[in-house]
């Protein structure tokens, strides 16, 4: 009997994703032999090994190459939000040492789970076919499921594990239906022949089963966005998991889900733009609103900044629904930023929490900035970002989503935009106020700072503050990115 | 005839899909999950994929339900067995749905076989390895690579099998 050949197939496309899967497992293998004291080397080295790969994903910066028959691309696309995905890793990784260690639950399996984390972001933004797309979805969330439940002594750990798993299977069962029904109207999984496909139909908007599986899609999509009215899971999963891993799972996963959305609705389904755009419209106002206005009753500073979340993700949307080369790029953009700003103001809660999730609300901010000057002055920073002023990176950002939607017409949508964002000020500023204007209720100890945890806040501080001051640095970047799409 | 055939398994794979939800009694839960995957294997076996119906019914319907038997069992959740003879209105559901997918398959295949075209339309499982590993080589390689981490996953989260953990 003659053997089945496999085609060459050409890895460069997936070589970071390779090389982060082999790490993986090596300090899966390694980390039997590190004693339970010295796994901070694991993390050393993980943050090592996701350097050399942004090293290796910035190499493929201008390429075109497909790969595995037309399942994964090599494009600037993909290449800018796999950087994306590693600044994100990276800062969750210097910051979960000394959290894990204060927390007792310093196991080495934290480091390869979030490697491989970011292996199923990555072909969640390099895949071209609903399958690769559906699969990097999948090995990403079993991953986030256990580094939500990664506390397995705390209750509220395992609460968030529990609801991210069960909550997380259902909608990934939409987002699978859906892909499943667009497959049956189109007869294919590749996104380009989907098109192709698609294109070819007089009134693709009359094709029900097409329509039911991008709505589906959406459903799915919004899921993992955390797009209200899809996030009702976010607040208790993003306070009861632990707190480096929140601050990967609000700025990673989220962006990986943009990826994939943006990559299946503009490139296989734009002629249905007019219908999606209409849902999006509808999704980015009710997000930003639901996000804003909660946030602001918050006191539980994890809490809060998880509804932030959920009203940036709004933000995102509003450049999606315009779905032009600004608000597009705007998306990509704020996804970087977000990353920096978010992480790095989770850096800070972590540095004031206290063993067993403690001192975790807006008034235990108290008198930090007279004790701590230079990292209120950080905290500082990352706030004035997440509230969108100017020099900062968040101010640029929601500038070009804002403009995006105000190019293709959306003027209401805009407004409703900065509306919202000025609503923002509010609890951003409310934790400034303990910081500078309220004496503390409590000494703060000694806070002990550490060499990863000061380098995750310095570069954090400095990816803040640089697109803002140049934006030009980031967003020649992301225009070249969504040239392709 | 064979669209009829599928509208009823369809119909009686939904109904045990929902009496399984519905149902109390765990094990009857089990063997109405594995009703409808036998409708659901006949259903693939209709669609011209054998190939799919053999699994369904070996992996699904064969090795993981018995799993979940299994761990029902040592749990022991259900309620003690109320004899040994059950009463008719507890296993007639059981008994039509059950029926309602072994005549279908025993009609299909038989008349697949008065009729040898059809066969022919068939793909062997050749066919399908070529398209699994030569089409979506990078998914195969994918989901070894899930399980591999579910697996490191489920193992660092039930290692301390203090409580109930997540998964």
């Amino acid at each position: 009997m003659d053997m089945i050949t496999i085609p060459a197939v050409n890895f460069t496309p997936i070589l970071p994703e390779i090389f982060l899967s082999v790490l993986a497992m090596v300090l899966l293998l390694i980390n039997v032999f590190i004693p339970g004291d010295r796994k901070a080397y694991l993390g050393y080295l993980s943050f090592v090994g996701i350097v050399a790969a942004g090293v290796l994903v910035a190499a493929g910066w201008g390429g075109h190459i497909e790969s595995f028959s037309g399942s994964v691309v090599l494009d600037n696309f993909a290449t800018f939000f796999k950087m994306i995905f590693l600044v994100s890793a990276g800062l969750a990784v210097l910051i979960s040492d000394q959290y894990m260690e204060r927390e007792g639950c310093n196991h080495g399996e934290l480091y390869p789970l979030i490697l491989f984390t970011v292996v199923g972001m990555m072909l969640m933004a390099s895949g071209t076919d609903l399958m690769t797309i559906f699969l990097g979805l999948e090995v990403m969330s079993v991953a986030l499921y256990v580094l939500a439940g990664f506390n397995r002594k705390n209750p509220k750990s395992n609460e968030a594990g529990l609801k991210y798993f069960l909550l997380g299977c259902f909608s990934t069962g939409f987002l699978l239906y859906g892909m499943a029904l667009t497959y049956g109207a189109t007869g294919t999984t590749r996104i380009a022949k989907i098109a192709a496909v698609v294109g070819q139909m007089s009134l693709p908007s009359a094709n029900i089963m097409l329509v039911a599986g991008m709505l589906l899609m959406l459903t799915g999509f919004a899921f993992k966005i955390a797009a209200a009215p899809f996030h009702m899971w976010t607040p208790d999963v993003y306070e009861g998991a632990p707190t480096p891993m929140t601050a990967f799972m609000s700025a990673g996963p989220k962006a990986a889900g943009f990826a994939a959305a943006l990559r299946i609705f503009l490139v296989a389904l734009p002629t249905l733009q007019v219908e999606w755009s209409q849902v999006l419209w509808v999704l980015a106002v009710l997000t930003m609103t639901v996000g804003n206005i909660t946030a602001l009753r918050q006191d539980n500073i994890k809490r809060m900044l998880a509804y932030s979340s959920i009203a940036h993700a709004g933000y995102a949307l509003v450049g999606f629904t315009a779905g032009n080369g600004t608000g597009t790029a705007g998306i990509l953009f704020y996804m970087l930023s977000y990353a920096f700003m978010n992480i790095g103001a989770f850096a800070i809660i972590i540095l004031v929490g206290k063993k067993g999730e403690s001192n975790g609300n807006v008034q235990d901010f108290a008198g930090f900035g007279v004790k701590h000057p230079v990292l209120a002055v950080a905290m500082s920073i990352f706030l004035f970002s997440l509230a969108g002023m100017p020099p900062t990176a968040g101010f640029i950002g929601k500038f070009y989503l804002f403009s995006g939607a105000i190019q293709q017409g959306y003027i209401w949508l805009a407004i409703i935009g900065v509306l919202n964002s000025a609503a923002s000020v509010y609890y951003y500023l409310r934790v400034m106020v303990f910081m500078y204007m309220k004496d503390p209720t409590e000494e703060f100890d000694w806070m002990q700072v550490t060499a990863p945890m000061a380098l995750c806040v310095a570069i954090s501080v400095i990816g803040s503050l640089i697109p803002g001051i140049i934006p030009s640095l980031i967003l020649q970047f992301a225009q070249q990115a969504i040239k392709l799409i | 005839m064979e669209q009829t055939i599928f509208y009823i398994l369809a119909a009686a794979a939904v109904l045990a899909t929902v009496l399984a939800i519905t149902e109390k009694h765990p094990v009857h839960a089990i063997l109405f999950l594995v009703t409808s995957l036998f409708s659901m294997a006949t259903i693939f076996y209709l669609l011209m994929a054998p190939l799919v119906a053999a699994f369904e019914v070996i992996l699904y319907a064969g090795a993981i339900m018995v799993l979940f038997l299994f761990v029902i069992m040592m749990l022991d959740l259900g309620h003690p067995e109320k004899g040994l003879a059950p009463h008719w209105k507890e296993w007639l559901p059981a008994a039509v749905l059950s029926g309602i997918s072994i005549a279908s398959l025993v009609l299909v295949i038989v008349s697949r076989h008065a009729a040898p075209a059809a066969p022919a339309a068939m793909p062997t499982i050749r066919e399908v390895a070529v398209r699994l590993f030569q089409e979506h080589g990078l998914a195969v390689e994918l989901i070894s690579l899930q399980l591999l981490f579910a697996l490191v996953g489920a193992l660092y989260l039930g290692r301390q099998a203090k409580s109930g953990d997540s998964k």
